[in-house]
């Protein structure tokens, strides 16, 4: 039950401070987190996200995120940035307006894309339109 | 006891998870919606394929989500009289927003489940869709022999499409005597229908696939239409039956040898088939060309030009303050507007001309060996009619003016989408201008004056 962790959806440097977080820090914060590896495998998956997708850490966890986690993100507005900063080896810190299907209902969120250079550790932030 | 409630409990939990990753994994997108269009449920894969589509970056609405690629959807709907079942089944969509920009082909499926509700399934069948065409041509060249047809001619063409010989059939399905030899296979259409340049384009096209074929309308000598199908085939391919495709690869010299035409009769013809193969391409609404045919034809006209470049111009049209006559009159009298539009655009373009409609208030017309400047006299004449003569609706007159764009196609013309980039940039002139009027390339880059 910390709540020393006062990390914000829209701050600067994200990235860095959120690699340095274990899954239940990441668990307090107040946006959904869902972490995918160079394979686009997730990694991580936060409570918030979790809750609000109603799907368990287990089912998601070990999953590529674009083919059974999230295929309504496999496309040229979020998959495909992903791949385009990998293959330049570029970082990637973009925030865009969204729809996510959480439990088959359409809500608007915005999405931050987050990668480093080696795209070894990226995220996917999910924050819910107030 | 308790503990058994408890697993009950539990057990439904994780039952509904998986319920619900079942439709997330779901490869197909489905969404259920009001019948007013509002989205109730939708899962990813609906939400991956509308996405690109989505203009304010919303998912509320289907009909506004899908506006683009299906504009007709709420009219077929409304005009759907059944309590339920379904409204269209596996259309086909084309559609912008593959990863690298290039057109994908959505099927789409609209249920209508009873008065509140309506369920949708969207699929991307590109690749299914570049297989199927291969088997779709064997099946319309196999039903252009074997269907059953009211008469049909069978004509004997020299190597540049003029008729070699007269026979009995040709008098009878076409009235034509025996001064019909020496003509143009141009002769059997309507004056309007076909151009020098496209019976060029059919020869070539039957030497290169070992058939052509084109439904429309025909004409006999005495000037009386009829709906006819024409199949030209170079003779040595449809000689050597068992050897088609050896005959087809050693066929150099069928330009040498001529064509073989039948002009199929098919007046009356109104089968199952060919009602869908009409819906498939007609917009709902207005009874023109729909999307998919407006692309379908633009890309055809398109490699034709690649191949031998001759003019070509796309007239863009948009209705002006359109919203504004659905917001004073309603939706009904909106959609009279849009088919006095489709009506006036028939009565001003040829026959050989591919109007459609492509979007909810935008219609396109390619005009196939047409240049700028008789795209811009003919866009010229649309646009004076519109002025000049209100829609006549239940509400009365309403009087509609037309912004229009003319792009032409050069060697810089990579794509049917770049031909409708430029021809927007046209149009985007034109409302910028004041609209009610035409602006061709030259003006798009020009400073508005």
């Amino acid at each position: 039950m910390t709540t020393h962790l006062a990390l914000e959806f829209a701050q600067t440097e994200l990235l860095d401070q959120l690699l340095t977080l274990d899954a239940s820090e990441l668990d307090t914060l107040e946006f959904g987190v869902i972490g995918i590896g160079a394979d686009t495998v997730v990694r991580d998956y936060n409570a918030l996200e979790s809750k609000m997708a109603g799907l368990s850490k287990e089912r998601v966890i070990g999953h590529p995120l674009f083919t059974v986690v999230a295929p309504c993100m496999n496309n040229f507005m979020v998959a495909q940035r992903f791949e385009d900063a990998a293959a330049a080896g570029k970082a990637l810190d973009l925030t865009l307006d969204y729809v996510l299907t959480l439990r088959m209902r359409p809500v608007k969120v915005q999405l931050r894309l987050l990668a480093g250079r080696s795209a070894e550790r990226r995220f996917v932030l999910v924050n819910r339109k107030p | 006891m308790c503990s058994d409630a408890v697993d009950t409990e539990g057990d439904l939990a994780q039952e509904h998870e998986a319920l619900l990753q079942f439709v997330y994994m779901a490869p197909v997108g489905l969404v259920q919606a009001r019948t007013d269009g509002e989205i109730v449920m939708i899962n990813p894969v609906a939400a991956q394929l509308m996405m690109p589509l989505s203009h304010d970056g919303g998912l509320s609405n289907l009909f506004t989500a899908l506006v683009d690629i299906a504009p007709d959807l709420r009219s077929r709907l409304a005009a759907f009289a059944a309590p339920q079942g379904m409204v269209c089944d596996g259309m086909h969509l084309p559609a912008p927003g593959g990863a690298r920009g290039e057109r994908r082909l959505y099927s789409f499926s609209l249920i209508k489940l009873d008065d509140k509700r309506i369920m949708a399934m969207l699929q991307d069948v590109s690749w299914q869709a570049q297989r199927e065409r291969l088997l779709r041509h064997q099946e319309s060249w196999l039903n252009a022999i074997l269907t059953g047809v009211t008469d049909y001619a069978l004509i004997n063409l020299d190597a540049r499409g003029c008729v070699t010989e007269w026979n009995e059939s040709i008098g009878r399905v076409t009235g034509h005597g025996h001064e019909v030899v020496g003509r143009s296979l141009a002769v059997f259409y309507p004056e309007d229908a076909i151009t020098p340049e496209r019976v060029q384009d059919r020869l070539h096209e039957a030497e290169h696939n070992g058939w052509s074929l084109d439904d429309g309308w025909r004409q006999r000598a005495d000037g009386k239409r009829f709906w006819g199908s024409a199949m030209i085939a170079p003779q040595r391919a449809l000689a050597g039956d068992s050897q088609f495709a050896a005959a087809l690869a050693a066929n150099a010299d069928a330009a040498e040898t001529g064509y073989c035409l039948i002009v199929r009769d098919m007046s009356g013809q109104r089968d199952a088939a060919q009602e869908a193969r009409h819906a498939a391409v007609c917009d709902h609404l207005t009874g023109m060309g729909n999307r998919r045919a407006f692309f379908d034809a633009a890309e055809t006209e398109l490699r034709r030009w690649q191949r031998l470049p001759r003019p070509l111009s796309l007239v863009l049209i948009d209705a002006d303050h359109f919203k504004n006559i659905n917001d004073t009159h309603g939706h009904p009298v909106g959609d009279e507007v849009l088919r006095h539009i489709a009506r006036v655009m028939g009565a001003t373009f040829r026959q050989i001309d591919v109007v459609a409609r492509i979007g909810g208030e935008e219609f396109a017309a390619l005009l196939p060996s047409a240049d700028a400047q008789s795209a811009q006299r003919v866009a010229e004449r649309l646009r004076a009619t519109f002025e000049a003569h209100p829609a006549p609706t239940d509400a009365g007159p309403v009087r509609c003016t037309v912004s229009i764009g003319i792009a032409t196609v050069d060697e810089s013309t990579s794509s049917v989408e770049a031909l409708l980039k430029r021809a927007d940039e046209a149009l985007y002139a034109a409302k910028h201008n004041g609209r009610n009027r035409v602006c061709g390339p030259a003006a798009a880059l020009a400073e508005p004056g």
